[in-house]
């Protein structure tokens, strides 16, 4: 007993001992640290790192985890920036001091880019995409709802699946959208209390949603645009993308560490300053050309990938992130309880 | 262990006070082992003086402690400080900067409303009913290939071990290939609506946590199996006994391996994540995991009320726990000692053989072809990852997965800073933290099957079963609070996102669970092996290497490749402590997914289960080769090392 027990404390002794040490020793290494969840940012980091020489740790992972581990080290952070989906989520970041604010690169907007910059300036729009857009084959459904009034047709009972909003980053703006749309969170309720009566289907994220569809489980998808018209191409036209009217735009946004070394923080602006040149919007849309690269450009003079239609054939609206953000708990406790159970 | 001692070895002259009673299982042998104050007092006879005799009591005391102490304190540091930081901001949230309160039990009493009390008490139910399905399952496998005739009896424990290495989350993808409208019964005219909706229904989550559990208890309820040699039977024979009385006398002693079996798919079953992220919330039935990453999902973070839902879950533990400590404390159920016999098989009827062996046949057939189907099927078409649609297959997925070109972040080549690739580097990270684990679960299970149970033991136990009934991210997260503290940081400490502190994360969800499974076969060793030892002069470690670990050397290779091959998989905890730029196989496959990449993660994923069997092919040949013939027909687990 004692020497198994001996030899497993020796082991483990070992253990901890070499950790501290190696631990010690890799604290020493690049100064920004970049949390992206983006499909391009291997490739934009590689070239930041090349045209400037700063050196950058990409933490390239989910949304999810992303902003779990930001919310855990808030008394210890680690990251210098942020890049993922949702004007929303850096809304209750900055609510929560955690951005940097005041700062916006020198450019140019677009009229969407405009709307999108908080006017705190705590993050800085890279990208639009649009959340809830309407997914489906049109073998199967060759006439597909044209309003989202229409959704509620006994036509499309059971044939509807969507995202859990308490999971999936992108579907929260989705449902505050439309809640938005309608004239306020009351009526909103309304609108999904009916649309699960009937027979609306849950699933995790884009991607278990858009499963369900080729699977023949649902008929009709509300997902985001870039997964919808990524899954277009690659099925070369199976899957196809309506925008209902009105389509919530859900832009992608930089936010940088309010507690990073301010060395780290001006390299976190120079890194947003080549995200926003031509170079690094180039990247942006060939890095992953059949997911996050189909977005809508922020910048004049710079147009979306031939695959997305016109923002001329769209009628996003932009709803206040601070007011919604706020909201968030609130609506995905209420909609948890009322919907996806 | 144990201290009981034949009487032949023993010698009541030598022991002074007859057989031991020293605590933490030392034998009377043990150097130092005066646990009774008796013990080795064969000195001259003098009465010795009163501050040696304390000294001398209190360096036995140290020395026979210390190492338990240390196993305690390291088992404390490695799981009790991380789960106890998540848990504590459930009472003090602003204490890590998730609340402006000192106090509160407002996060406690949310746990017990609305949709969070309803997953627990359906996680509660699901795994009680998993734990009988199971019990069937895997006490059927095992008595059928161990003492039976039944045909295929070696490749059955192999299979067995197939299912343990299927992650959860791909076995529910498979059933829903296989059962979904477009899915392949629909392909070959077999769909059935019925059968659609039972899958993706509370029946259809009993069905696949019941599969993914079932290694658990073959595991635990086989290596009792295997050290029972067939001495109890013919001694129930010998004195006239029939099948009824044999079966009374044999099913007590397997008793151990049956609450350890109960307890550990209990657990198992309440901390999923993969059934119950899939299957359960496609068939709305939430479940206590489920709200657990909700509310860590929410912004802000709702770390409070997770931590509230895993108090629950740790308290739920309790439950087998109790049931276990009424049954077993304070008896010995040893039966494997150096007179244990080979068991010997019931020989089953031509007919009897030939129907039990297609009913094993076919369990394996769906358990493991349904899982099989999602990871293969997806990674050879050309879009979303599904196998259906008319859609071409090709390999250019497995391309991507070794050349990177969408982005080369999480290929096989390279992660996203330059370093080694997520298969290497997951293989490398499970090796070491199942090397590990296999000394210090080994050292903790002879420290819970103690019939004195030493002082931390109870509380010990509860930690172990409790933290294997909380989900991995709810360790994520503690870790991140426990070891990302701000003043160690000013002391120049940074354990948060390095290697290092990934693997003390693994060593904390790996050294419970294996604990748990090397209880049945480590209770079964009979402490007189080492103590046999001692008295032909083998010192403490000689003794443990010559005469223990041959007999536990078959347990040990075995749990060293579930170690590795649940540490592979690992997501939760990845997720939240790999260090940036060096993803593990989990997080890389995630990745894929979340990108619109599920075909190339499909890809990945069959490319790591290609390399997991490799290292599993790898491990047990060597132990074939190298190994003593002895040493692979004692302790347990027979037929498959």
């Amino acid at each position: 007993m004692a020497a198994v027990t001996t030899a497993a404390a020796m082991a483990t002794t070992g253990i901890v001992a070499t950790t501290a040490t190696v631990a010690a020793a890799a604290t020493s290494g690049p100064t920004l640290v970049v949390y992206s969840a983006q499909g391009y940012d291997s490739a934009e980091t590689t070239a930041f790192e090349k045209a400037t020489g700063i050196k950058v740790t990409l933490d390239d992972d989910s949304t999810g985890p992303l902003l779990i581990k930001v919310e855990a080290e808030k008394n210890n952070p680690k990251w210098g920036l942020l890049w993922v989906d949702g004007a929303t989520a850096f809304a209750s970041l900055d609510q929560q001091g955690l951005l940097m604010k005041g700062w916006e690169p020198t450019v140019t907007w677009n009229t969407l880019g405009k709307q999108a910059v908080p006017t705190d300036m705590s993050y800085i729009p890279t990208g639009l995409t649009m959340a809830g857009t309407l997914v489906y084959e049109p073998k199967e459904v060759p006439n597909p709802p044209t309003t989202w009034q229409q959704l509620l047709n006994p036509k499309w009972a059971n044939e509807i699946g969507m995202n859990d909003p308490a999971v999936s980053g992108p579907t929260y703006p989705f449902v505050a959208g439309m809640m938005n749309y309608l004239g306020g969170v009351a009526q909103g309720e309304k609108f999904y209390k009916t649309l699960n009566g009937n027979g609306l289907q849950i699933n995790l994220t884009n991607g278990n949603t858009l499963e369900a569809l080729e699977a023949g489980i649902i008929k009709l998808a509300l997902i985001q645009s870039s997964a919808g018209i990524g899954a277009g191409l690659k099925t070369h036209g199976l899957v196809k993308v309506k925008f209902l009217d009105p389509v919530t735009s859900l832009p992608s946004a930089i936010g940088i560490d309010s507690k990073a070394p301010k060395a780290e923080q001006l390299e976190a602006e120079k890194f947003v300053e080549f995200v926003m040149s031509a170079q690094g919007q180039k990247i942006m849309q060939s890095g992953d050309p059949t997911g996050d690269s189909l977005y809508w450009p922020v910048l004049q003079g710079v147009s979306p990938l031939s695959a997305l239609p016109p923002l001329s054939s769209i009628h996003a609206q932009t709803i206040n992130p601070y007011t919604w953000g706020a909201r968030e708990d609130a609506v995905n406790t209420w909609f948890t309880d009322n919907i996806v159970e | 262990m144990t201290p009981t001692l034949p009487a032949a070895l023993t010698g009541q002259g030598l022991t002074g006070q007859g057989q031991g009673t020293s605590p933490g299982g030392a034998g009377p042998f043990d150097h130092g082992g005066t646990g009774n104050g008796g013990g080795l007092t064969l000195n001259d006879g003098a009465p010795p003086r009163r501050a040696t005799a304390i000294r001398s009591k209190l360096a036995d005391a140290a020395r026979h402690y210390a190492g338990q102490w240390l196993v305690w304190a390291v088992l404390a540091f490695l799981v009790a400080v991380p789960v106890g930081a998540f848990l504590v901001q459930v009472f003090v949230p602003r204490l890590f900067d998730q609340g402006t309160s000192w106090f509160t039990l407002s996060n406690l009493t949310q746990a017990f409303q609305g949709h969070t009390f309803l997953g627990l008490f359906n996680s509660l139910w699901v795994s009680t009913v998993v734990c009988v399905i199971d019990l069937v399952i895997g006490g059927g496998v095992a008595w059928l290939s161990m003492r039976t005739t039944i045909g295929g009896r070696r490749v059955w424990p192999g299979m067995m071990w197939g299912l343990l290495l299927v992650p959860t989350w791909l076995m529910a993808q498979g059933w829903q290939y296989l059962t979904e409208p477009n899915g392949v019964l629909s392909q070959v005219g077999m769909y059935s609506p019925l059968v659609h909706h039972i899958i993706f229904s509370p029946i259809g989550v009993v069905l696949v946590d019941s599969l993914a559990t079932a290694p658990y208890a073959y595991l635990t309820l086989s290596a009792a199996l295997g050290g029972l040699g067939s001495q109890f039977e013919e001694a129930v024979r010998v004195h006239g006994g029939g099948r009824v009385a044999t079966f009374r006398v044999i099913v007590p002693v397997l008793a151990p391996a049956v609450l350890a079996s109960v307890a550990l798919v209990f657990v198992e079953t309440m901390s999923d994540y993969g059934v119950a992220s899939t299957l359960a919330i496609q068939s709305r039935f939430t479940m206590a995991t489920y709200g657990i990453y909700q509310a860590i999902n929410n912004l802000p973070a709702q770390f409070p009320v997770a931590g509230a839902i895993s108090i629950l879950l740790l308290a739920s533990a309790a439950i087998p726990l109790a049931l276990q400590s009424r049954v077993t404390r304070g008896r010995s159920y040893a039966i494997l000692s150096g007179r244990t016999r080979p068991a010997t098989r019931y020989r089953l009827g031509r007919a009897g053989k030939w129907s039990l062996t297609s009913v094993v046949g076919l369990f394996f057939l769906v358990a493991l072809g349904a899982p099989g189907l999602g990871a293969f099927a997806g990674s050879f078409v050309a879009n979303l990852g599904s196998p259906l649609g008319g859609q071409s297959l090709t390999l250019a997925n497995y391309r991507e997965v070794f050349s990177g070109d969408i982005a080369y972040t999480h290929s096989i080549a390279e992660g996203a800073s330059g370093t080694s690739g997520p298969v290497l580097l997951s293989t490398m990270l499970a090796a070491i933290t199942a090397t590990i684990t296999v000394v210090v679960g080994l050292a903790v299970a002879r420290l819970l099957v103690a019939r004195r149970p030493g002082r931390f033991t109870k509380a010990g136990d509860l930690l172990i079963l409790g933290s294997i009934a909380l989900p991995g991210i709810v360790l994520g997260a503690g870790y991140i609070f426990a070891f990302n503290l701000p003043i160690a940081s000013r002391l120049g400490i940074d354990l948060y996102e390095t290697l290092p502190l990934l693997v003390m994360g693994y060593l904390a969800t790996s050294i419970p669970t294996t604990s748990r499974i090397m209880m049945g076969p480590v209770a079964q060793v009979h402490g007189s092996l080492m103590e046999a030892g001692r008295v032909h002069g083998a010192r403490a470690l000689s003794a443990l290497r010559s005469c223990y670990v041959p007999v536990v050397s078959r347990v040990l290779v075995l749990v060293w490749l579930v170690t590795l091959t649940k540490t592979f998989w690992e997501l939760p905890i990845s997720q939240l402590l790999y260090p940036p730029g060096q993803e593990t196989v989990s997080v890389a496959i995630d990745s894929w997914n979340n990108n619109y990449h599920p075909e190339v993660g499909a890809a990945m994923t069959v490319v790591a289960l290609g390399a997991c069997f490799l290292v599993i092919g790898l491990v047990l040949g060597g132990f074939r080769l190298v190994a003593p013939k002895g040493w692979r027909r004692m302790g347990g687990w027979r037929s498959v090392a």
